[in-house]
């Protein structure tokens, strides 16, 4: 049997989780990454620390890009993109390009595509003035701001008030996206938890329709912010942002707990819990491989239920957000979940097809 | 896709439903029945109302859900200074609460000013300001007293607007008619005439009118209104005006008319004719 061999797009969680599975199962990856380093979004953005357990990004990545990178089964592509897969046989002849324009191509048995999501880019909610007023920021900036330690207001100093505001760019449907981000409301919370760490004088207050840290995480985090650090929540999703006197952000919003009592109140900083798109690395990826997009704009698995890693075409299997908002862990379970299925492929030559099962009572 | 079907009927009253009323002891349906909270003289126009704009075609189309976010309200000119709110309203009709609804729209529907802020950040896609705009028109429609109250002091209004076009004229901006302008009002008022005869446009010096519309345009417009049911809701609600309007009406095609008339026959020259029905 000649030496199977398996792509891989996109070096995040997913794809690194599913490159090291392959080689664990004795098959050979071609890992491309549109970067120059590997990590993905979680890299890229430098996350800080990760919830619900608090420890840093790097003590969960780190090792997991050092068994890929590290690994003289993985042959990596960085700063390429995939270009096209036709098939032959069952399996590919994909071309890789890399940032010059050189086109190399490949034989592979099947395709992994982890290429994952993009955060919404707040902009778009022009009444949120972000990038226009001062001190308004995304959780996706101050994840930065905290790893590097610079969590301070434009006039250099720490904020003594903060907003949270969640939901931004989610359940929304003037921005055409009507699902829940799913890890914001975390984030968020665990950011919360951070900034109060570091600043306990501060006031943080969380502006919110629902909190959603659905499962174990209810009370390491929602609990959690208000019995050790007193977070404020405040029921209520905010309208719009004004630039107040001395570089603060005022808010406008109802808190609706109280009919008709509307909220206008400064902060020092305000932070947006801007949510997950797709994204237009992983639209090139999906235009790339042929793949469908499901309704909210995310690439479609062939049974969401049954099949959840697998594509709609014959050999390419997904993992990660670009199937839709996930979580670090969830990622990297996918990604072992989708390894498993592109062994069985490339071996054994499964793959199932959603058979239409007559159900009685429905 | 959405169910129509499904779609027709919202969900019963929960306070109408809540059982802790029967733990408490047995009331008698009378005082269960949330329309009790309705003078019961009013009972039965209360649901008429209600039904009426439930099955209003528009209706289901404007309203669509609500995630209690309160974007409506906080972004709100009207909610700002009076106990007012869209959410309230979106609320209320959720629910299916035909006592409120019946409160809102003998009060608080009036405070809008129409601006669609709300319609156009509802992150469910409510049309709002068009929901509200279906309780008012089901108001004047059914000529409830607080419609008739409210279009009062527009008596005015509505008479320049339908019989000129203009809607608000510069001699209206008085500080007692326009509380919530403020200053601004006192100060425009006190030398409207110096203003008024500072723009450089001849027909413009007066304040009575905003602009002319010329005979044919003044009898275009009163007849769009009247062709589209605006006169016939105003009859309900204010007779006199009706009366006085079509009056208006009848006089000036009956001018314009004549005029036609005249021109075919060859009996007019051009600079005969009126360029405005004001100088006539
Ligand atoms: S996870 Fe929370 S903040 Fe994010 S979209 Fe869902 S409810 Fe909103
Ligand atoms: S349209 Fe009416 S209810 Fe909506 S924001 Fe404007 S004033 Fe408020
Ligand atoms: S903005 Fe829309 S969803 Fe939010 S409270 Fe108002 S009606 Fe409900």
């Amino acid at each position: 049997m000649a030496q199977e061999k398996v792509l891989v797009i996109g070096a995040g969680p997913a794809g690194l989780s599913a490159a090291r599975e392959l080689t664990n199962l004795g098959v050979d990856v071609i890992l491309v990454e549109r970067e120059s380093y590997l990590g993905g979004t979680p890299k890229k953005l430098k996350y800080s620390l990760l919830f619900p357990e608090l420890r840093p990004a790097s003590e969960v990545l780190d090792p997991l890009i050092k068994s890929v990178e590290e690994n003289s089964n993985v042959k990596i592509y960085k700063e390429s993109i995939v270009e096209g897969a036709k098939s032959e046989g069952n399996g590919f002849i994909v071309s890789i390009k890399d940032k010059n324009g050189k086109v190399t191509t490949e034989k592979v048995g099947a395709i992994i595509a982890a290429s994952g999501f993009e955060h919404f880019d707040s902009r778009r909610k022009y009444e949120y003035g972000y990038g226009i007023i001062p001190n308004i920021y995304q959780i996706s900036d101050v994840e930065r701001m905290l790893s590097e330690n610079k969590l301070v207001t434009t006039k250099g100093t720490p904020p003594k008030r903060v907003a949270i505001l969640l939901c931004v760019g989610s359940r929304d449907a003037t921005v055409g996206n009507t699902y829940c981000s799913r890890v914001c409301c975390a984030v968020s919370i665990k950011q919360a938890m951070e900034i109060k760490q570091r600043i306990p004088d501060a006031v943080v207050h969380i502006y919110y329709m629902d909190i959603r840290t659905y499962g174990l995480m209810e009370d390491k985090l929602y609990w959690k912010s208000q019995l050790e650090y007193r977070v404020g929540y405040i029921r209520g999703r905010i309208s719009e942002f004004m630039r107040g006197p001395d570089d603060t952000v005022v808010i406008k919003g109802e808190d609706t707990m109280n009919l008709n009592r509307a909220l206008v109140v400064p902060y020092d900083m305000v932070i947006l819990a801007n949510g997950m798109e797709l994204g237009l690395g992983s639209k090139q990826v999906a235009k790339a491989l042929g793949l469908e997009f499901e309704e909210h704009g995310f690439v479609k698995p062939l049974d969401p239920d049954r099949f959840p890693v697998l594509s709609t075409r014959k050999g390419v299997f997904l993992a990660g957000a670009i199937t839709g908002p996930k979580t670090i862990s969830d990622s990297i379970t996918e990604g072992t979940a989708a390894a498993i299925k592109a062994y069985e492929y490339v071996t054994k030559g499964v793959w199932e097809e959603p058979v239409k099962v007559q159900v009685s009572s429905h | 896709m959405v169910n129509k079907a499904l779609l027709s009927t919202l969900p019963d009253d929960p306070r109408y439903l809540d059982a802790s009323y029967n733990v408490q002891g047995p009331l008698p349906e009378e005082d269960r029945n949330l329309l009790s909270n309705l003078k019961p003289e009013e009972r039965e126009l209360a649901k008429q109302f209600w039904e009426a704009v439930k099955s209003d075609f528009r209706f289901n189309e404007y309203l669509r859900g609500c995630l209690n976010c309160g974007v409506c309200t906080s972004g709100c000119p009207a909610a700002k200074f009076y106990d007012f709110g869209p959410r309230e309203m979106i609320q209320y009709m959720m629910r299916n609460e035909v006592d409120k609804i019946w409160e809102f729209v003998n009060k608080k529907v009036w405070a809008c000013v129409q601006c669609y802020t709300c319609s156009m950040r509802c992150p469910f896609n409510n049309e709002i300001a068009g929901l509200i705009m279906l309780l008012r028109e089901y108001a004047v429609k059914f000529a409830l007293p607080s419609a008739k109250e409210v279009l009062a002091p527009y008596r005015r209004v509505l008479l320049t607007v339908i019989t000129m076009g203009n809607q608000v004229t510069p001699d209206m901006i008085q500080p007692d008619a326009f509380p919530d302008w403020g200053p601004q009002a006192v100060e425009e008022s006190k030398n409207m005439d110096v203003y008024r005869k500072a723009i450089p446009v001849d027909l413009l010096q007066r304040t009575d009118i905003g602009w002319h519309s010329s005979l044919q345009t003044a009898v275009e417009i009163m007849t769009i209104f009247i062709e589209s049911g605006v006169l016939d809701s105003i009859k309900k609600i204010d007779k006199d005006l009706y009366d006085m309007i079509m009056d208006i009406y009848e006089e000036r095609k009956q001018t314009l008319e004549e005029i036609k008339e005249k021109w075919k026959k060859g009996e007019l020259k051009e600079e005969d004719l009126p360029d405005s029905w004001l100088e006539l």
